[in-house]
């Protein structure tokens, strides 16, 4: 079993090596000088290439948090609003002018976390005041809060000037077109945050796996572990949407497949699913760089356009 | 001798709702407890306070003299282990992994898996006989074999007391027999003090040392389990009136639904 499961990280680890070298490579072709190539790559392809990969591991631990906290792999932070949230966040900080930043740190990150926290705190409290909480109303009040917080946004945009207005849209989309160094710098902290105390926590995720009365009775304090699990993966989501928007189900995508492929045992499925989820969207920038060449399309598009279907097939596999 | 556990006026309330009021009673090591009462009676309420899921409103819980609130909840599992109904949630995890889990309180984030883990799991393996399941997924395993992976975790847990919520509700009668010699063997071989929530007035009656029955969050009645059926407590536990036989095999007092209203 353990060889079975180091085998599988290794290839995926050897299959996240050769996208992350072969990609930056592709669609180089139209540029006519050695010099201009190596500009493109340094400058342009690379910043874009480590924030692709850090943003979709972060996105997709982020997910795999909420499968094991919730029990379900629909649960995640996009389909339970949060995202949603740190997108009004960021939008209500462009919208007010605010301009602060802490520790180099922007203030749309923290915008974008309060935002998130707020969201996940109003899905635990409804999740925890009714006993018998289904999964159905849980993505239902996911779906609420998306909504609610969607027109929220719609009407920030409503009432910004142009400027604003557009720079609020092109977040909503997803796309890392213009990410550099910069914005890496932004990410890091929180995303090495997360994972340091996700890794620190991993027997207690896979306690919470067994359901709350088992977790307890083994030991696991259910109640901080739960606590300090959002309060971590709010900061993360909320750090990778106020740089790039809520690019949707990778973190609903990519950690399912790793638990498919290595099991649910995190000691396992964290390694697999970060290297899984920063060579997932690296893939999906690649294809939203190259498939309308020489123009782009968001990232968040083609993730969304994998994710729906995905999420329908897991809808229809789990029965619920 | 002390009480391994203690339950001084135990009450719980939750939502104004009154779920237990003035519990007492305490157990010995080595003692058999089994938990009796209708739907609603508080059984699992109690269960849920011994375990830490609900605090009390007054009284206290005391485990080897020690408050249980008190403990971390790392401590607690040291001392009390738990195993659940049968068919509770979907468990995606292989038989050895899910039964080397149940090693968490005796670890930290960064310890590793260590000779006395080693020497607990196989002993739980033993003593369950569950060695040819360890390779398997738990969802492929029938209701029975599950419970009896539930044990072996809660013994690897290595705590001196055992909590059980209905362990045998919903398995078929050669299940629920075999899952009843098997905390018979826990208690009389291995010395765990057990405590058993169940329906099972005869299995009961017949197994446990004392029985705790409750009646709408109250306790009606503690004693040893082979005066039970002298009682008239027994029908008016259940609002029920039952006639008593005599088990062919054992001779022992068992008791039957009455057919006559």
């Amino acid at each position: 079993m353990t060889s079975n499961r180091r085998a599988t990280l290794f290839f995926i680890a050897l299959a996240t090596l050769i996208i992350v070298v072969g990609s930056p490579f592709l669609g180089l072709s139209h540029a006519t000088s050695v010099e201009i190539q190596q500009h493109i790559l340094n400058e342009i392809r690379l910043p874009r290439m480590l924030f692709a990969f850090i943003a979709g591991a972060g996105l997709s631990l982020c997910g795999m948090i909420f499968q094991a906290m919730f029990r379900n792999p629909l649960a995640t932070p996009f389909t339970l609003g949060v995202a949603s949230g740190a997108s009004l966040g960021a939008a209500l900080y462009v919208f007010l002018g605010l301009s602060f930043s802490f520790i180099g740190i922007d203030g749309t990150s923290f915008s974008a976390f309060i935002g998130a926290l707020l969201s996940i705190s109003f899905v635990y409290y409804l999740s925890r005041f009714h006993s018998h909480f289904s999964t159905e109303t849980l993505l239902l009040t996911g779906v609420a809060i998306s909504f609610f917080f969607s027109s929220l946004i719609l009407f920030i945009q409503y009432l910004s000037n142009l400027t604003d207005s557009f720079r609020i849209l092109r977040w909503l989309m997803g796309s890392l077109s213009t990410v550099g160094y910069h914005d890496i710098l932004q990410l890091l902290p929180f995303v090495t945050l997360c994972v340091a105390v996700v890794l620190w926590l991993s027997r207690e995720l896979n306690l919470l796996m067994t359901g709350d009365e088992i977790a307890i009775s083994r030991g696991v304090n259910v109640q901080r572990i739960r606590y300090a699990l959002f309060f971590i993966s709010s900061l993360c989501v909320g750090a990778i949407v106020a740089v790039c928007g809520p690019i949707g189900f990778v973190g609903m995508m990519v950690p399912h497949m790793c638990r498919l492929l290595i099991g649910n045992d995190h000691r396992w499925l964290i390694p697999a699913t970060l290297l899984f989820g920063g060579a997932f969207l690296i893939l999906c920038d690649t294809i939203a760089r190259l498939i309308i060449a020489p123009a782009e399309i968001p990232v968040g598009v083609i993730t969304t356009l994998l994710g729906g279907p995905f999420f329908i097939w897991l809808l229809i596999k789990s029965k619920i | 001798m002390s009480a391994l556990l203690e339950v001084n006026n135990l009450s719980i309330e939750i939502a104004n709702t009154t779920l237990l009021s003035s519990i007492s009673f305490q157990i010995n090591n080595g003692d058999y407890l089994c938990v009796l009462g209708s739907n609603g009676a508080g059984k699992s309420t109690l269960l849920k306070a011994l375990l830490g899921i609900i605090n009390p409103t007054s009284g206290d819980i005391l485990i080897q003299q020690q408050t249980l609130s008190q403990l971390s909840q790392k401590q607690r599992a040291q001392q009390i282990s738990y195993v659940p109904q049968a068919h509770g949630p979907q468990l995606d995890f292989t038989v050895i992994d899910f039964i080397k889990m149940s090693r968490y309180a005796h670890h930290t984030a960064l310890s590793d898996w260590a000779s006395d883990d080693q020497d607990a799991f196989e002993k739980a393996i033993a003593i369950t006989d569950t060695e040819s399941f360890l390779q398997r997924q738990m969802q492929t395993l029938s209701g029975g074999e599950q419970q009896r992976i539930m044990i072996a975790a809660a013994l690897c847990q290595q705590s001196p007391l055992l909590l059980l919520d209905e362990p045998t509700s919903f398995l078929d009668p050669h299940y629920q027999a075999e899952v009843h010699q098997l905390i018979l063997k826990l208690n009389q071989q291995h010395g765990i003090s057990v405590i058993e929530v169940s329906h099972d007035l005869n299995h009961a009656v017949q197994h446990s040392s004392s029985i705790l029955a409750l009646k709408n969050g109250a306790k009606m009645w503690f004693g040893a389990a082979s005066e039970f059926l002298e009682t008239e407590h027994v029908h008016t536990l259940y609002d029920q009136q039952f006639v008593f036989a005599k088990h062919p095999q054992t001779g022992a007092k068992i008791a039957l639904v009455s057919e006559t209203l």
